[in-house]
């Protein structure tokens, strides 16, 4: 297309036929850029800086006007066409690439690194960093949590005075304070008055089902109505703890149906072992549960029983067994 | 038609794509727009959908609400409201959602221990593995129902035992200790029992009996080959053998799964013998 | 040539209207090639035979798209969290339910809706899936959307187990312990895959939150993005005739030794001489 070449006899008819252009000028952008100026200005250092302002507006309003006003005073407008370089264009050409001299370059060889070649490496690569760089931090902060800093709880249970002793309980207590209700257990206890080597003993049992979890019942009635044995109920540093003695003939479960004896051991249903137990100590005369362990079977009763501990397992998991190298490695626990 | 075999037979595969071809210009020369004619099926069924859900939310509420206005009452629909989670609770029965109701019946199935992940992960994942393959198993281009007996017979097997699990779980129950004891009244009405029984009925209930046993109605019924209590008086076993059964369950009657009630109490453990040989049935 | 007479008013009314409606559509047609779209989506031909039983699709939409809204509006006011509130000593996501249910404007209806419409929506794609099972509707071409709607049907019950969660009351805390264990059962890594769903050791309140991105972010995105397929690969290939009606839509020529039953098999023997057929 041609540049626009209108003379001031010309402009009447270019009304009519073709679009009147203004002549071509950038002092516009000095022009509102002096305007800003002032209106910031006006807000920092009314003095200083709108002075500065208003001298860039109006040095360049008048180099706008001057170019504007070219038709005006008669003088030529002179517009640069548009012109595109020859660029080279690599291997797909029939003739050598030629600079803008026209002096020929050498053909670029087929197995060097081209232009096109690196960008697709480079875009790959990049794109790879990038992924890795965004998916990495997210999927250890969405993966790894889960898995680190488990803690070990030790739960305040009140004074060894409070169990009597032979009596079974249902203990209902809080394993975190931080956590609140979501971390409240329960547990069969029972003292089981001196082991044989002197020591305190309990049967402290989880009364969660080692098929899928379930909260397993005592067989057996409960309450001061039917054991003669009053309810405790108080609040240690762990929060409120509530014993409920009760009478069991052993414990089941309401989901699928598993049944325990009173030591634990499964006499039926699709519970893989034993229920789990807790590890104890007593710390000035008060009883402390520690971690929680799995347990295979349990062999006698009370003080003199013979218990094969295992490490914590989840449940429906075996812990013994030729089930065993079906679980062989377990997430880390406290 | 074809009377000659032809000299190549065409591939299953390109008859298969001759046959949709033709199908797709069966659709364009005697095809119906799909707007109006199957869209206006699918916005009266659309509608239905939405007035269905409407109304099962409108009956929820009004059902377990405006009796008695508390809405931890039981409705058609069940509660509006459970009571808030307790992770230390010894006396709740779990149940998932009820379209699940068919894998927790299967779990209920595989009772033996070393078969439990069968239950819960082996079985559906076949199963689902089975149903992704269905298309790439059957390749026969067929689609009429008479000449597809194996997808037909298959079809009524899976929706058959499907209902059946999920009706069963719906029905499976462990007779908790809490529900147990609501229907002491009734008990004591249908079987008249005398007031020398009333101590033993009490233990009955809580005791945990009736997660296998079945009495008068309740129970588990019959979990591990666990006799019907109803009318036990009838057996004349007398309360001394009775007591001698609950201390030690095997004594009486060798290889039973019964757990010892020995802990009871001898006092406790009359009172229930008492109980069991007023049970006369209901008459 | 024979003159056309002038148009009357009327036409000319009619034609004016027409051209005002069509102006905004064929600018967006010309500018983003939509319009095309949704005009073949809506006039395209379907088999003039087609039954009521394959309105179950669609009806599955429907309530998929009824959860998704009341999803959205009980969101704004559902709180994930599984602390106990210091004032009522509940939870609060238990009682933020419960506002839901009785101090809101319509509350208890839209969660009504959203509790129940799960249940619907789960019923339809069972028996969306057993007409297509039943009309043969997996076979070539349509295999990869039998496929995709399996998944859509995997991914629905998952939203279900995990939506279950989120009241936090007691059916819902230990439907899940059981789930997540089930999960944990798994050979191998089954232990693992427990652990991250619980979000530790033991279900805590970094469950809920869990479940509850799972359940609004995940899961829904997954769905949305897997019924778009489904439903352009149903359009793209076409929904089939019944497989009992006597003029389907690209159906075999009639055998002429079957007498025109179209029964062949196991009612009227096909002479060997005849040639194979399905």
């Amino acid at each position: 297309m041609e540049p626009e070449q209108p003379s001031p006899d010309t402009a009447h008819d270019s009304l009519h036929e073709e679009p009147h252009l203004p002549p071509p000028t950038l002092w516009p952008v000095g022009f509102a850029i002096g305007i800003v100026v002032v209106l910031v200005g006006l807000i920092i250092n009314p003095v200083l800086i709108s002075s500065i302002g208003g001298a860039i507006a109006i040095v360049f309003a008048f180099l706008w006007a001057r170019d504007a006003t070219t038709e005006l005073r008669g003088e030529a407008i002179v517009v640069e066409p548009e012109r595109r370089e020859l660029k080279e264009a690599g291997e797909g050409r029939t003739a050598p690439p030629a600079d803008q001299q026209g002096v020929a370059l050498p053909r670029v060889a087929e197995t060097a690194v081209t232009r096109s070649r690196f960008l697709e490496g480079a875009t790959l690569g990049l794109g790879g960093v990038i992924g890795g760089l965004i998916t990495v931090p997210v999927a250890g902060f969405a993966l790894l949590p889960s898995f680190l800093g488990q803690k070990q709880h030790k739960v305040d249970m009140g004074p060894v005075s409070d169990y009597a002793p032979g009596q079974w309980y249902v203990a209902t207590f809080i394993v975190d304070p931080a956590e609140g209700e979501v971390s409240k257990r329960a547990a069969f206890l029972r003292n089981n008055g001196n082991g044989p080597n002197g020591e305190p003993s309990f049967t402290i049992i989880s009364n969660r089902c080692t098929h899928l979890g379930c909260p397993t019942q005592p067989n057996g009635p409960s309450g001061q109505q039917f054991t003669g044995v009053a309810t405790v109920k108080e609040r240690t540093a762990n929060g409120p703890l509530q014993l409920l003695p009760v009478i069991p003939a052993g414990y089941g479960c309401p989901c699928h149906g598993s049944q325990f004896d009173v030591e634990g051991n499964r006499t039926a249903g699709p519970a893989v072992r034993a229920l789990d137990r807790y590890e104890f100590e007593i710390d000035h005369g008060r009883l402390v549960l520690l971690s929680t362990y799995s347990v295979s079977k349990v062999v006698g009763t009370g003080a003199a029983a013979k218990i094969y501990k295992y490490k914590e397992t989840g449940p429906g998991e075996h812990v013994d067994g030729p089930e065993d190298w079906l679980y062989p490695l377990q997430p880390p626990h406290h | 038609m074809a009377a000659t075999v032809p000299k190549e037979k065409p591939s299953r595969v390109d008859e298969a794509r001759a046959g949709f071809a033709k199908y797709k210009a069966d659709v364009k020369k005697r095809g119906k727009p799909f707007y109006p004619y199957a869209m206006f099926h699918d916005t009266i069924m659309s509608l239905v959908v939405v007035v269905v859900i409407i109304a099962l939310a409108a009956i929820w509420k009004w059902s377990a609400w405006a009796p008695l206005h508390d809405p931890t009452h039981k409705g058609i629909l069940g509660p509006l409201v459970d009571p808030p989670a307790n992770p230390g609770t010894t006396s709740f029965v779990p149940r998932p959602d009820w379209y699940f109701y068919f894998l927790f019946y299967l779990l209920r199935i595989f009772k033996w221990p070393e078969s439990v992940f069968l239950g819960t992960v082996g079985i559906p994942t076949i199963c689902l593995i089975l149903l992704i393959m269905l298309p790439f198993m059957d390749r026969r281009r067929t689609r009429r129902i008479s000449q597809r007996p194996v997808a037909m017979v298959a079809a009524v097997l899976v929706v058959l035992s499907m209902a059946v699990l999920t009706w069963k779980g719906a029905t499976a129950n462990e007779a908790l200790a809490s529900e147990v004891v609501q229907n002491i009244p009734k008990w004591v009405k249908d079987e008249h029992l005398p007031k020398a029984a009333i101590p033993g009925v009490n233990l009955f209930a809580r005791a945990g009996c009736t997660a296998c046993h079945n009495y008068d109605g309740v129970g588990g019924g019959g979990l591990l080959g666990a006799p019907d209590l109803t009318n036990i008086a009838s057996r004349h076993l007398g309360i001394a053998t009775q007591i001698k059964h609950l201390m030690n369950p095997g004594s009486v009657t060798p290889g039973s799964p019964m757990p010892s009630f020995a802990s009871l109490g001898t006092s406790r453990l009359k009172q229930l013998a008492i109980f069991l040989e007023a049970s006369k049935g209901t008459k | 040539m024979a003159l056309r007479r002038p148009p009357t008013k009327a036409e000319l009314r009619r034609q004016q209207i027409e051209e005002l409606v069509l102006y905004p559509l064929d600018w967006l047609e010309e500018r983003s090639g939509l319009v095309g779209g949704v005009r073949y989506f809506l006039f395209r031909n379907v088999p003039s035979d087609i039954n009521w039983m394959q309105t179950l699709g669609s009806a599955a939409l429907t309530a998929f798209l009824v959860q998704a809204i009341t999803g959205v509006i009980l969101a704004m006011y559902y709180v994930p969290s599984a602390a106990t509130d210091p004032h009522t000593g509940q939870p609060v996501a238990y009682e933020s339910i419960l506002h839901i249910t009785d101090n809101l404007t319509m509350g208890w209806l839209v969660r009504g809706m959203h509790r129940w419409g799960a249940s619907v929506f789960i019923i339809l794609m069972f028996l969306h899936m057993g007409r297509v099972f039943l009309f043969g509707a997996y076979k070539y071409p349509r295999e990869l959307n039998w496929v995709i709607g399996v998944l859509i049907l995997v991914m629905g019950m998952m939203e279900g187990f995990t939506g279950y969660l989120l009241p936090w009351d007691q059916t819902a805390y230990w439907a899940t312990v059981v789930g997540i264990n089930l999960n944990g059962t798994a050979p191998f890594l089954g232990p693992w895959l427990a652990q991250f769903l619980r979000g530790g050791q033991e279900i805590s309140g970094a469950t809920l939150t869990r479940f509850y991105s799972l359940h609004m972010l995940v899961i829904p995105g997954a769905i949305f993005a897997l019924i778009g397929l489904h439903l352009y690969l149903v359009i793209r290939l076409g929904v089939t005739s019944p497989p009992w009606s006597k003029e389907a839509a690209g159906m075999e020529e009639v055998d002429a030794d079957s007498n025109g039953a179209g029964r062949v098999g196991l009612t009227q023997p096909v002479p060997r001489s005849a040639g194979g057929r399905d």
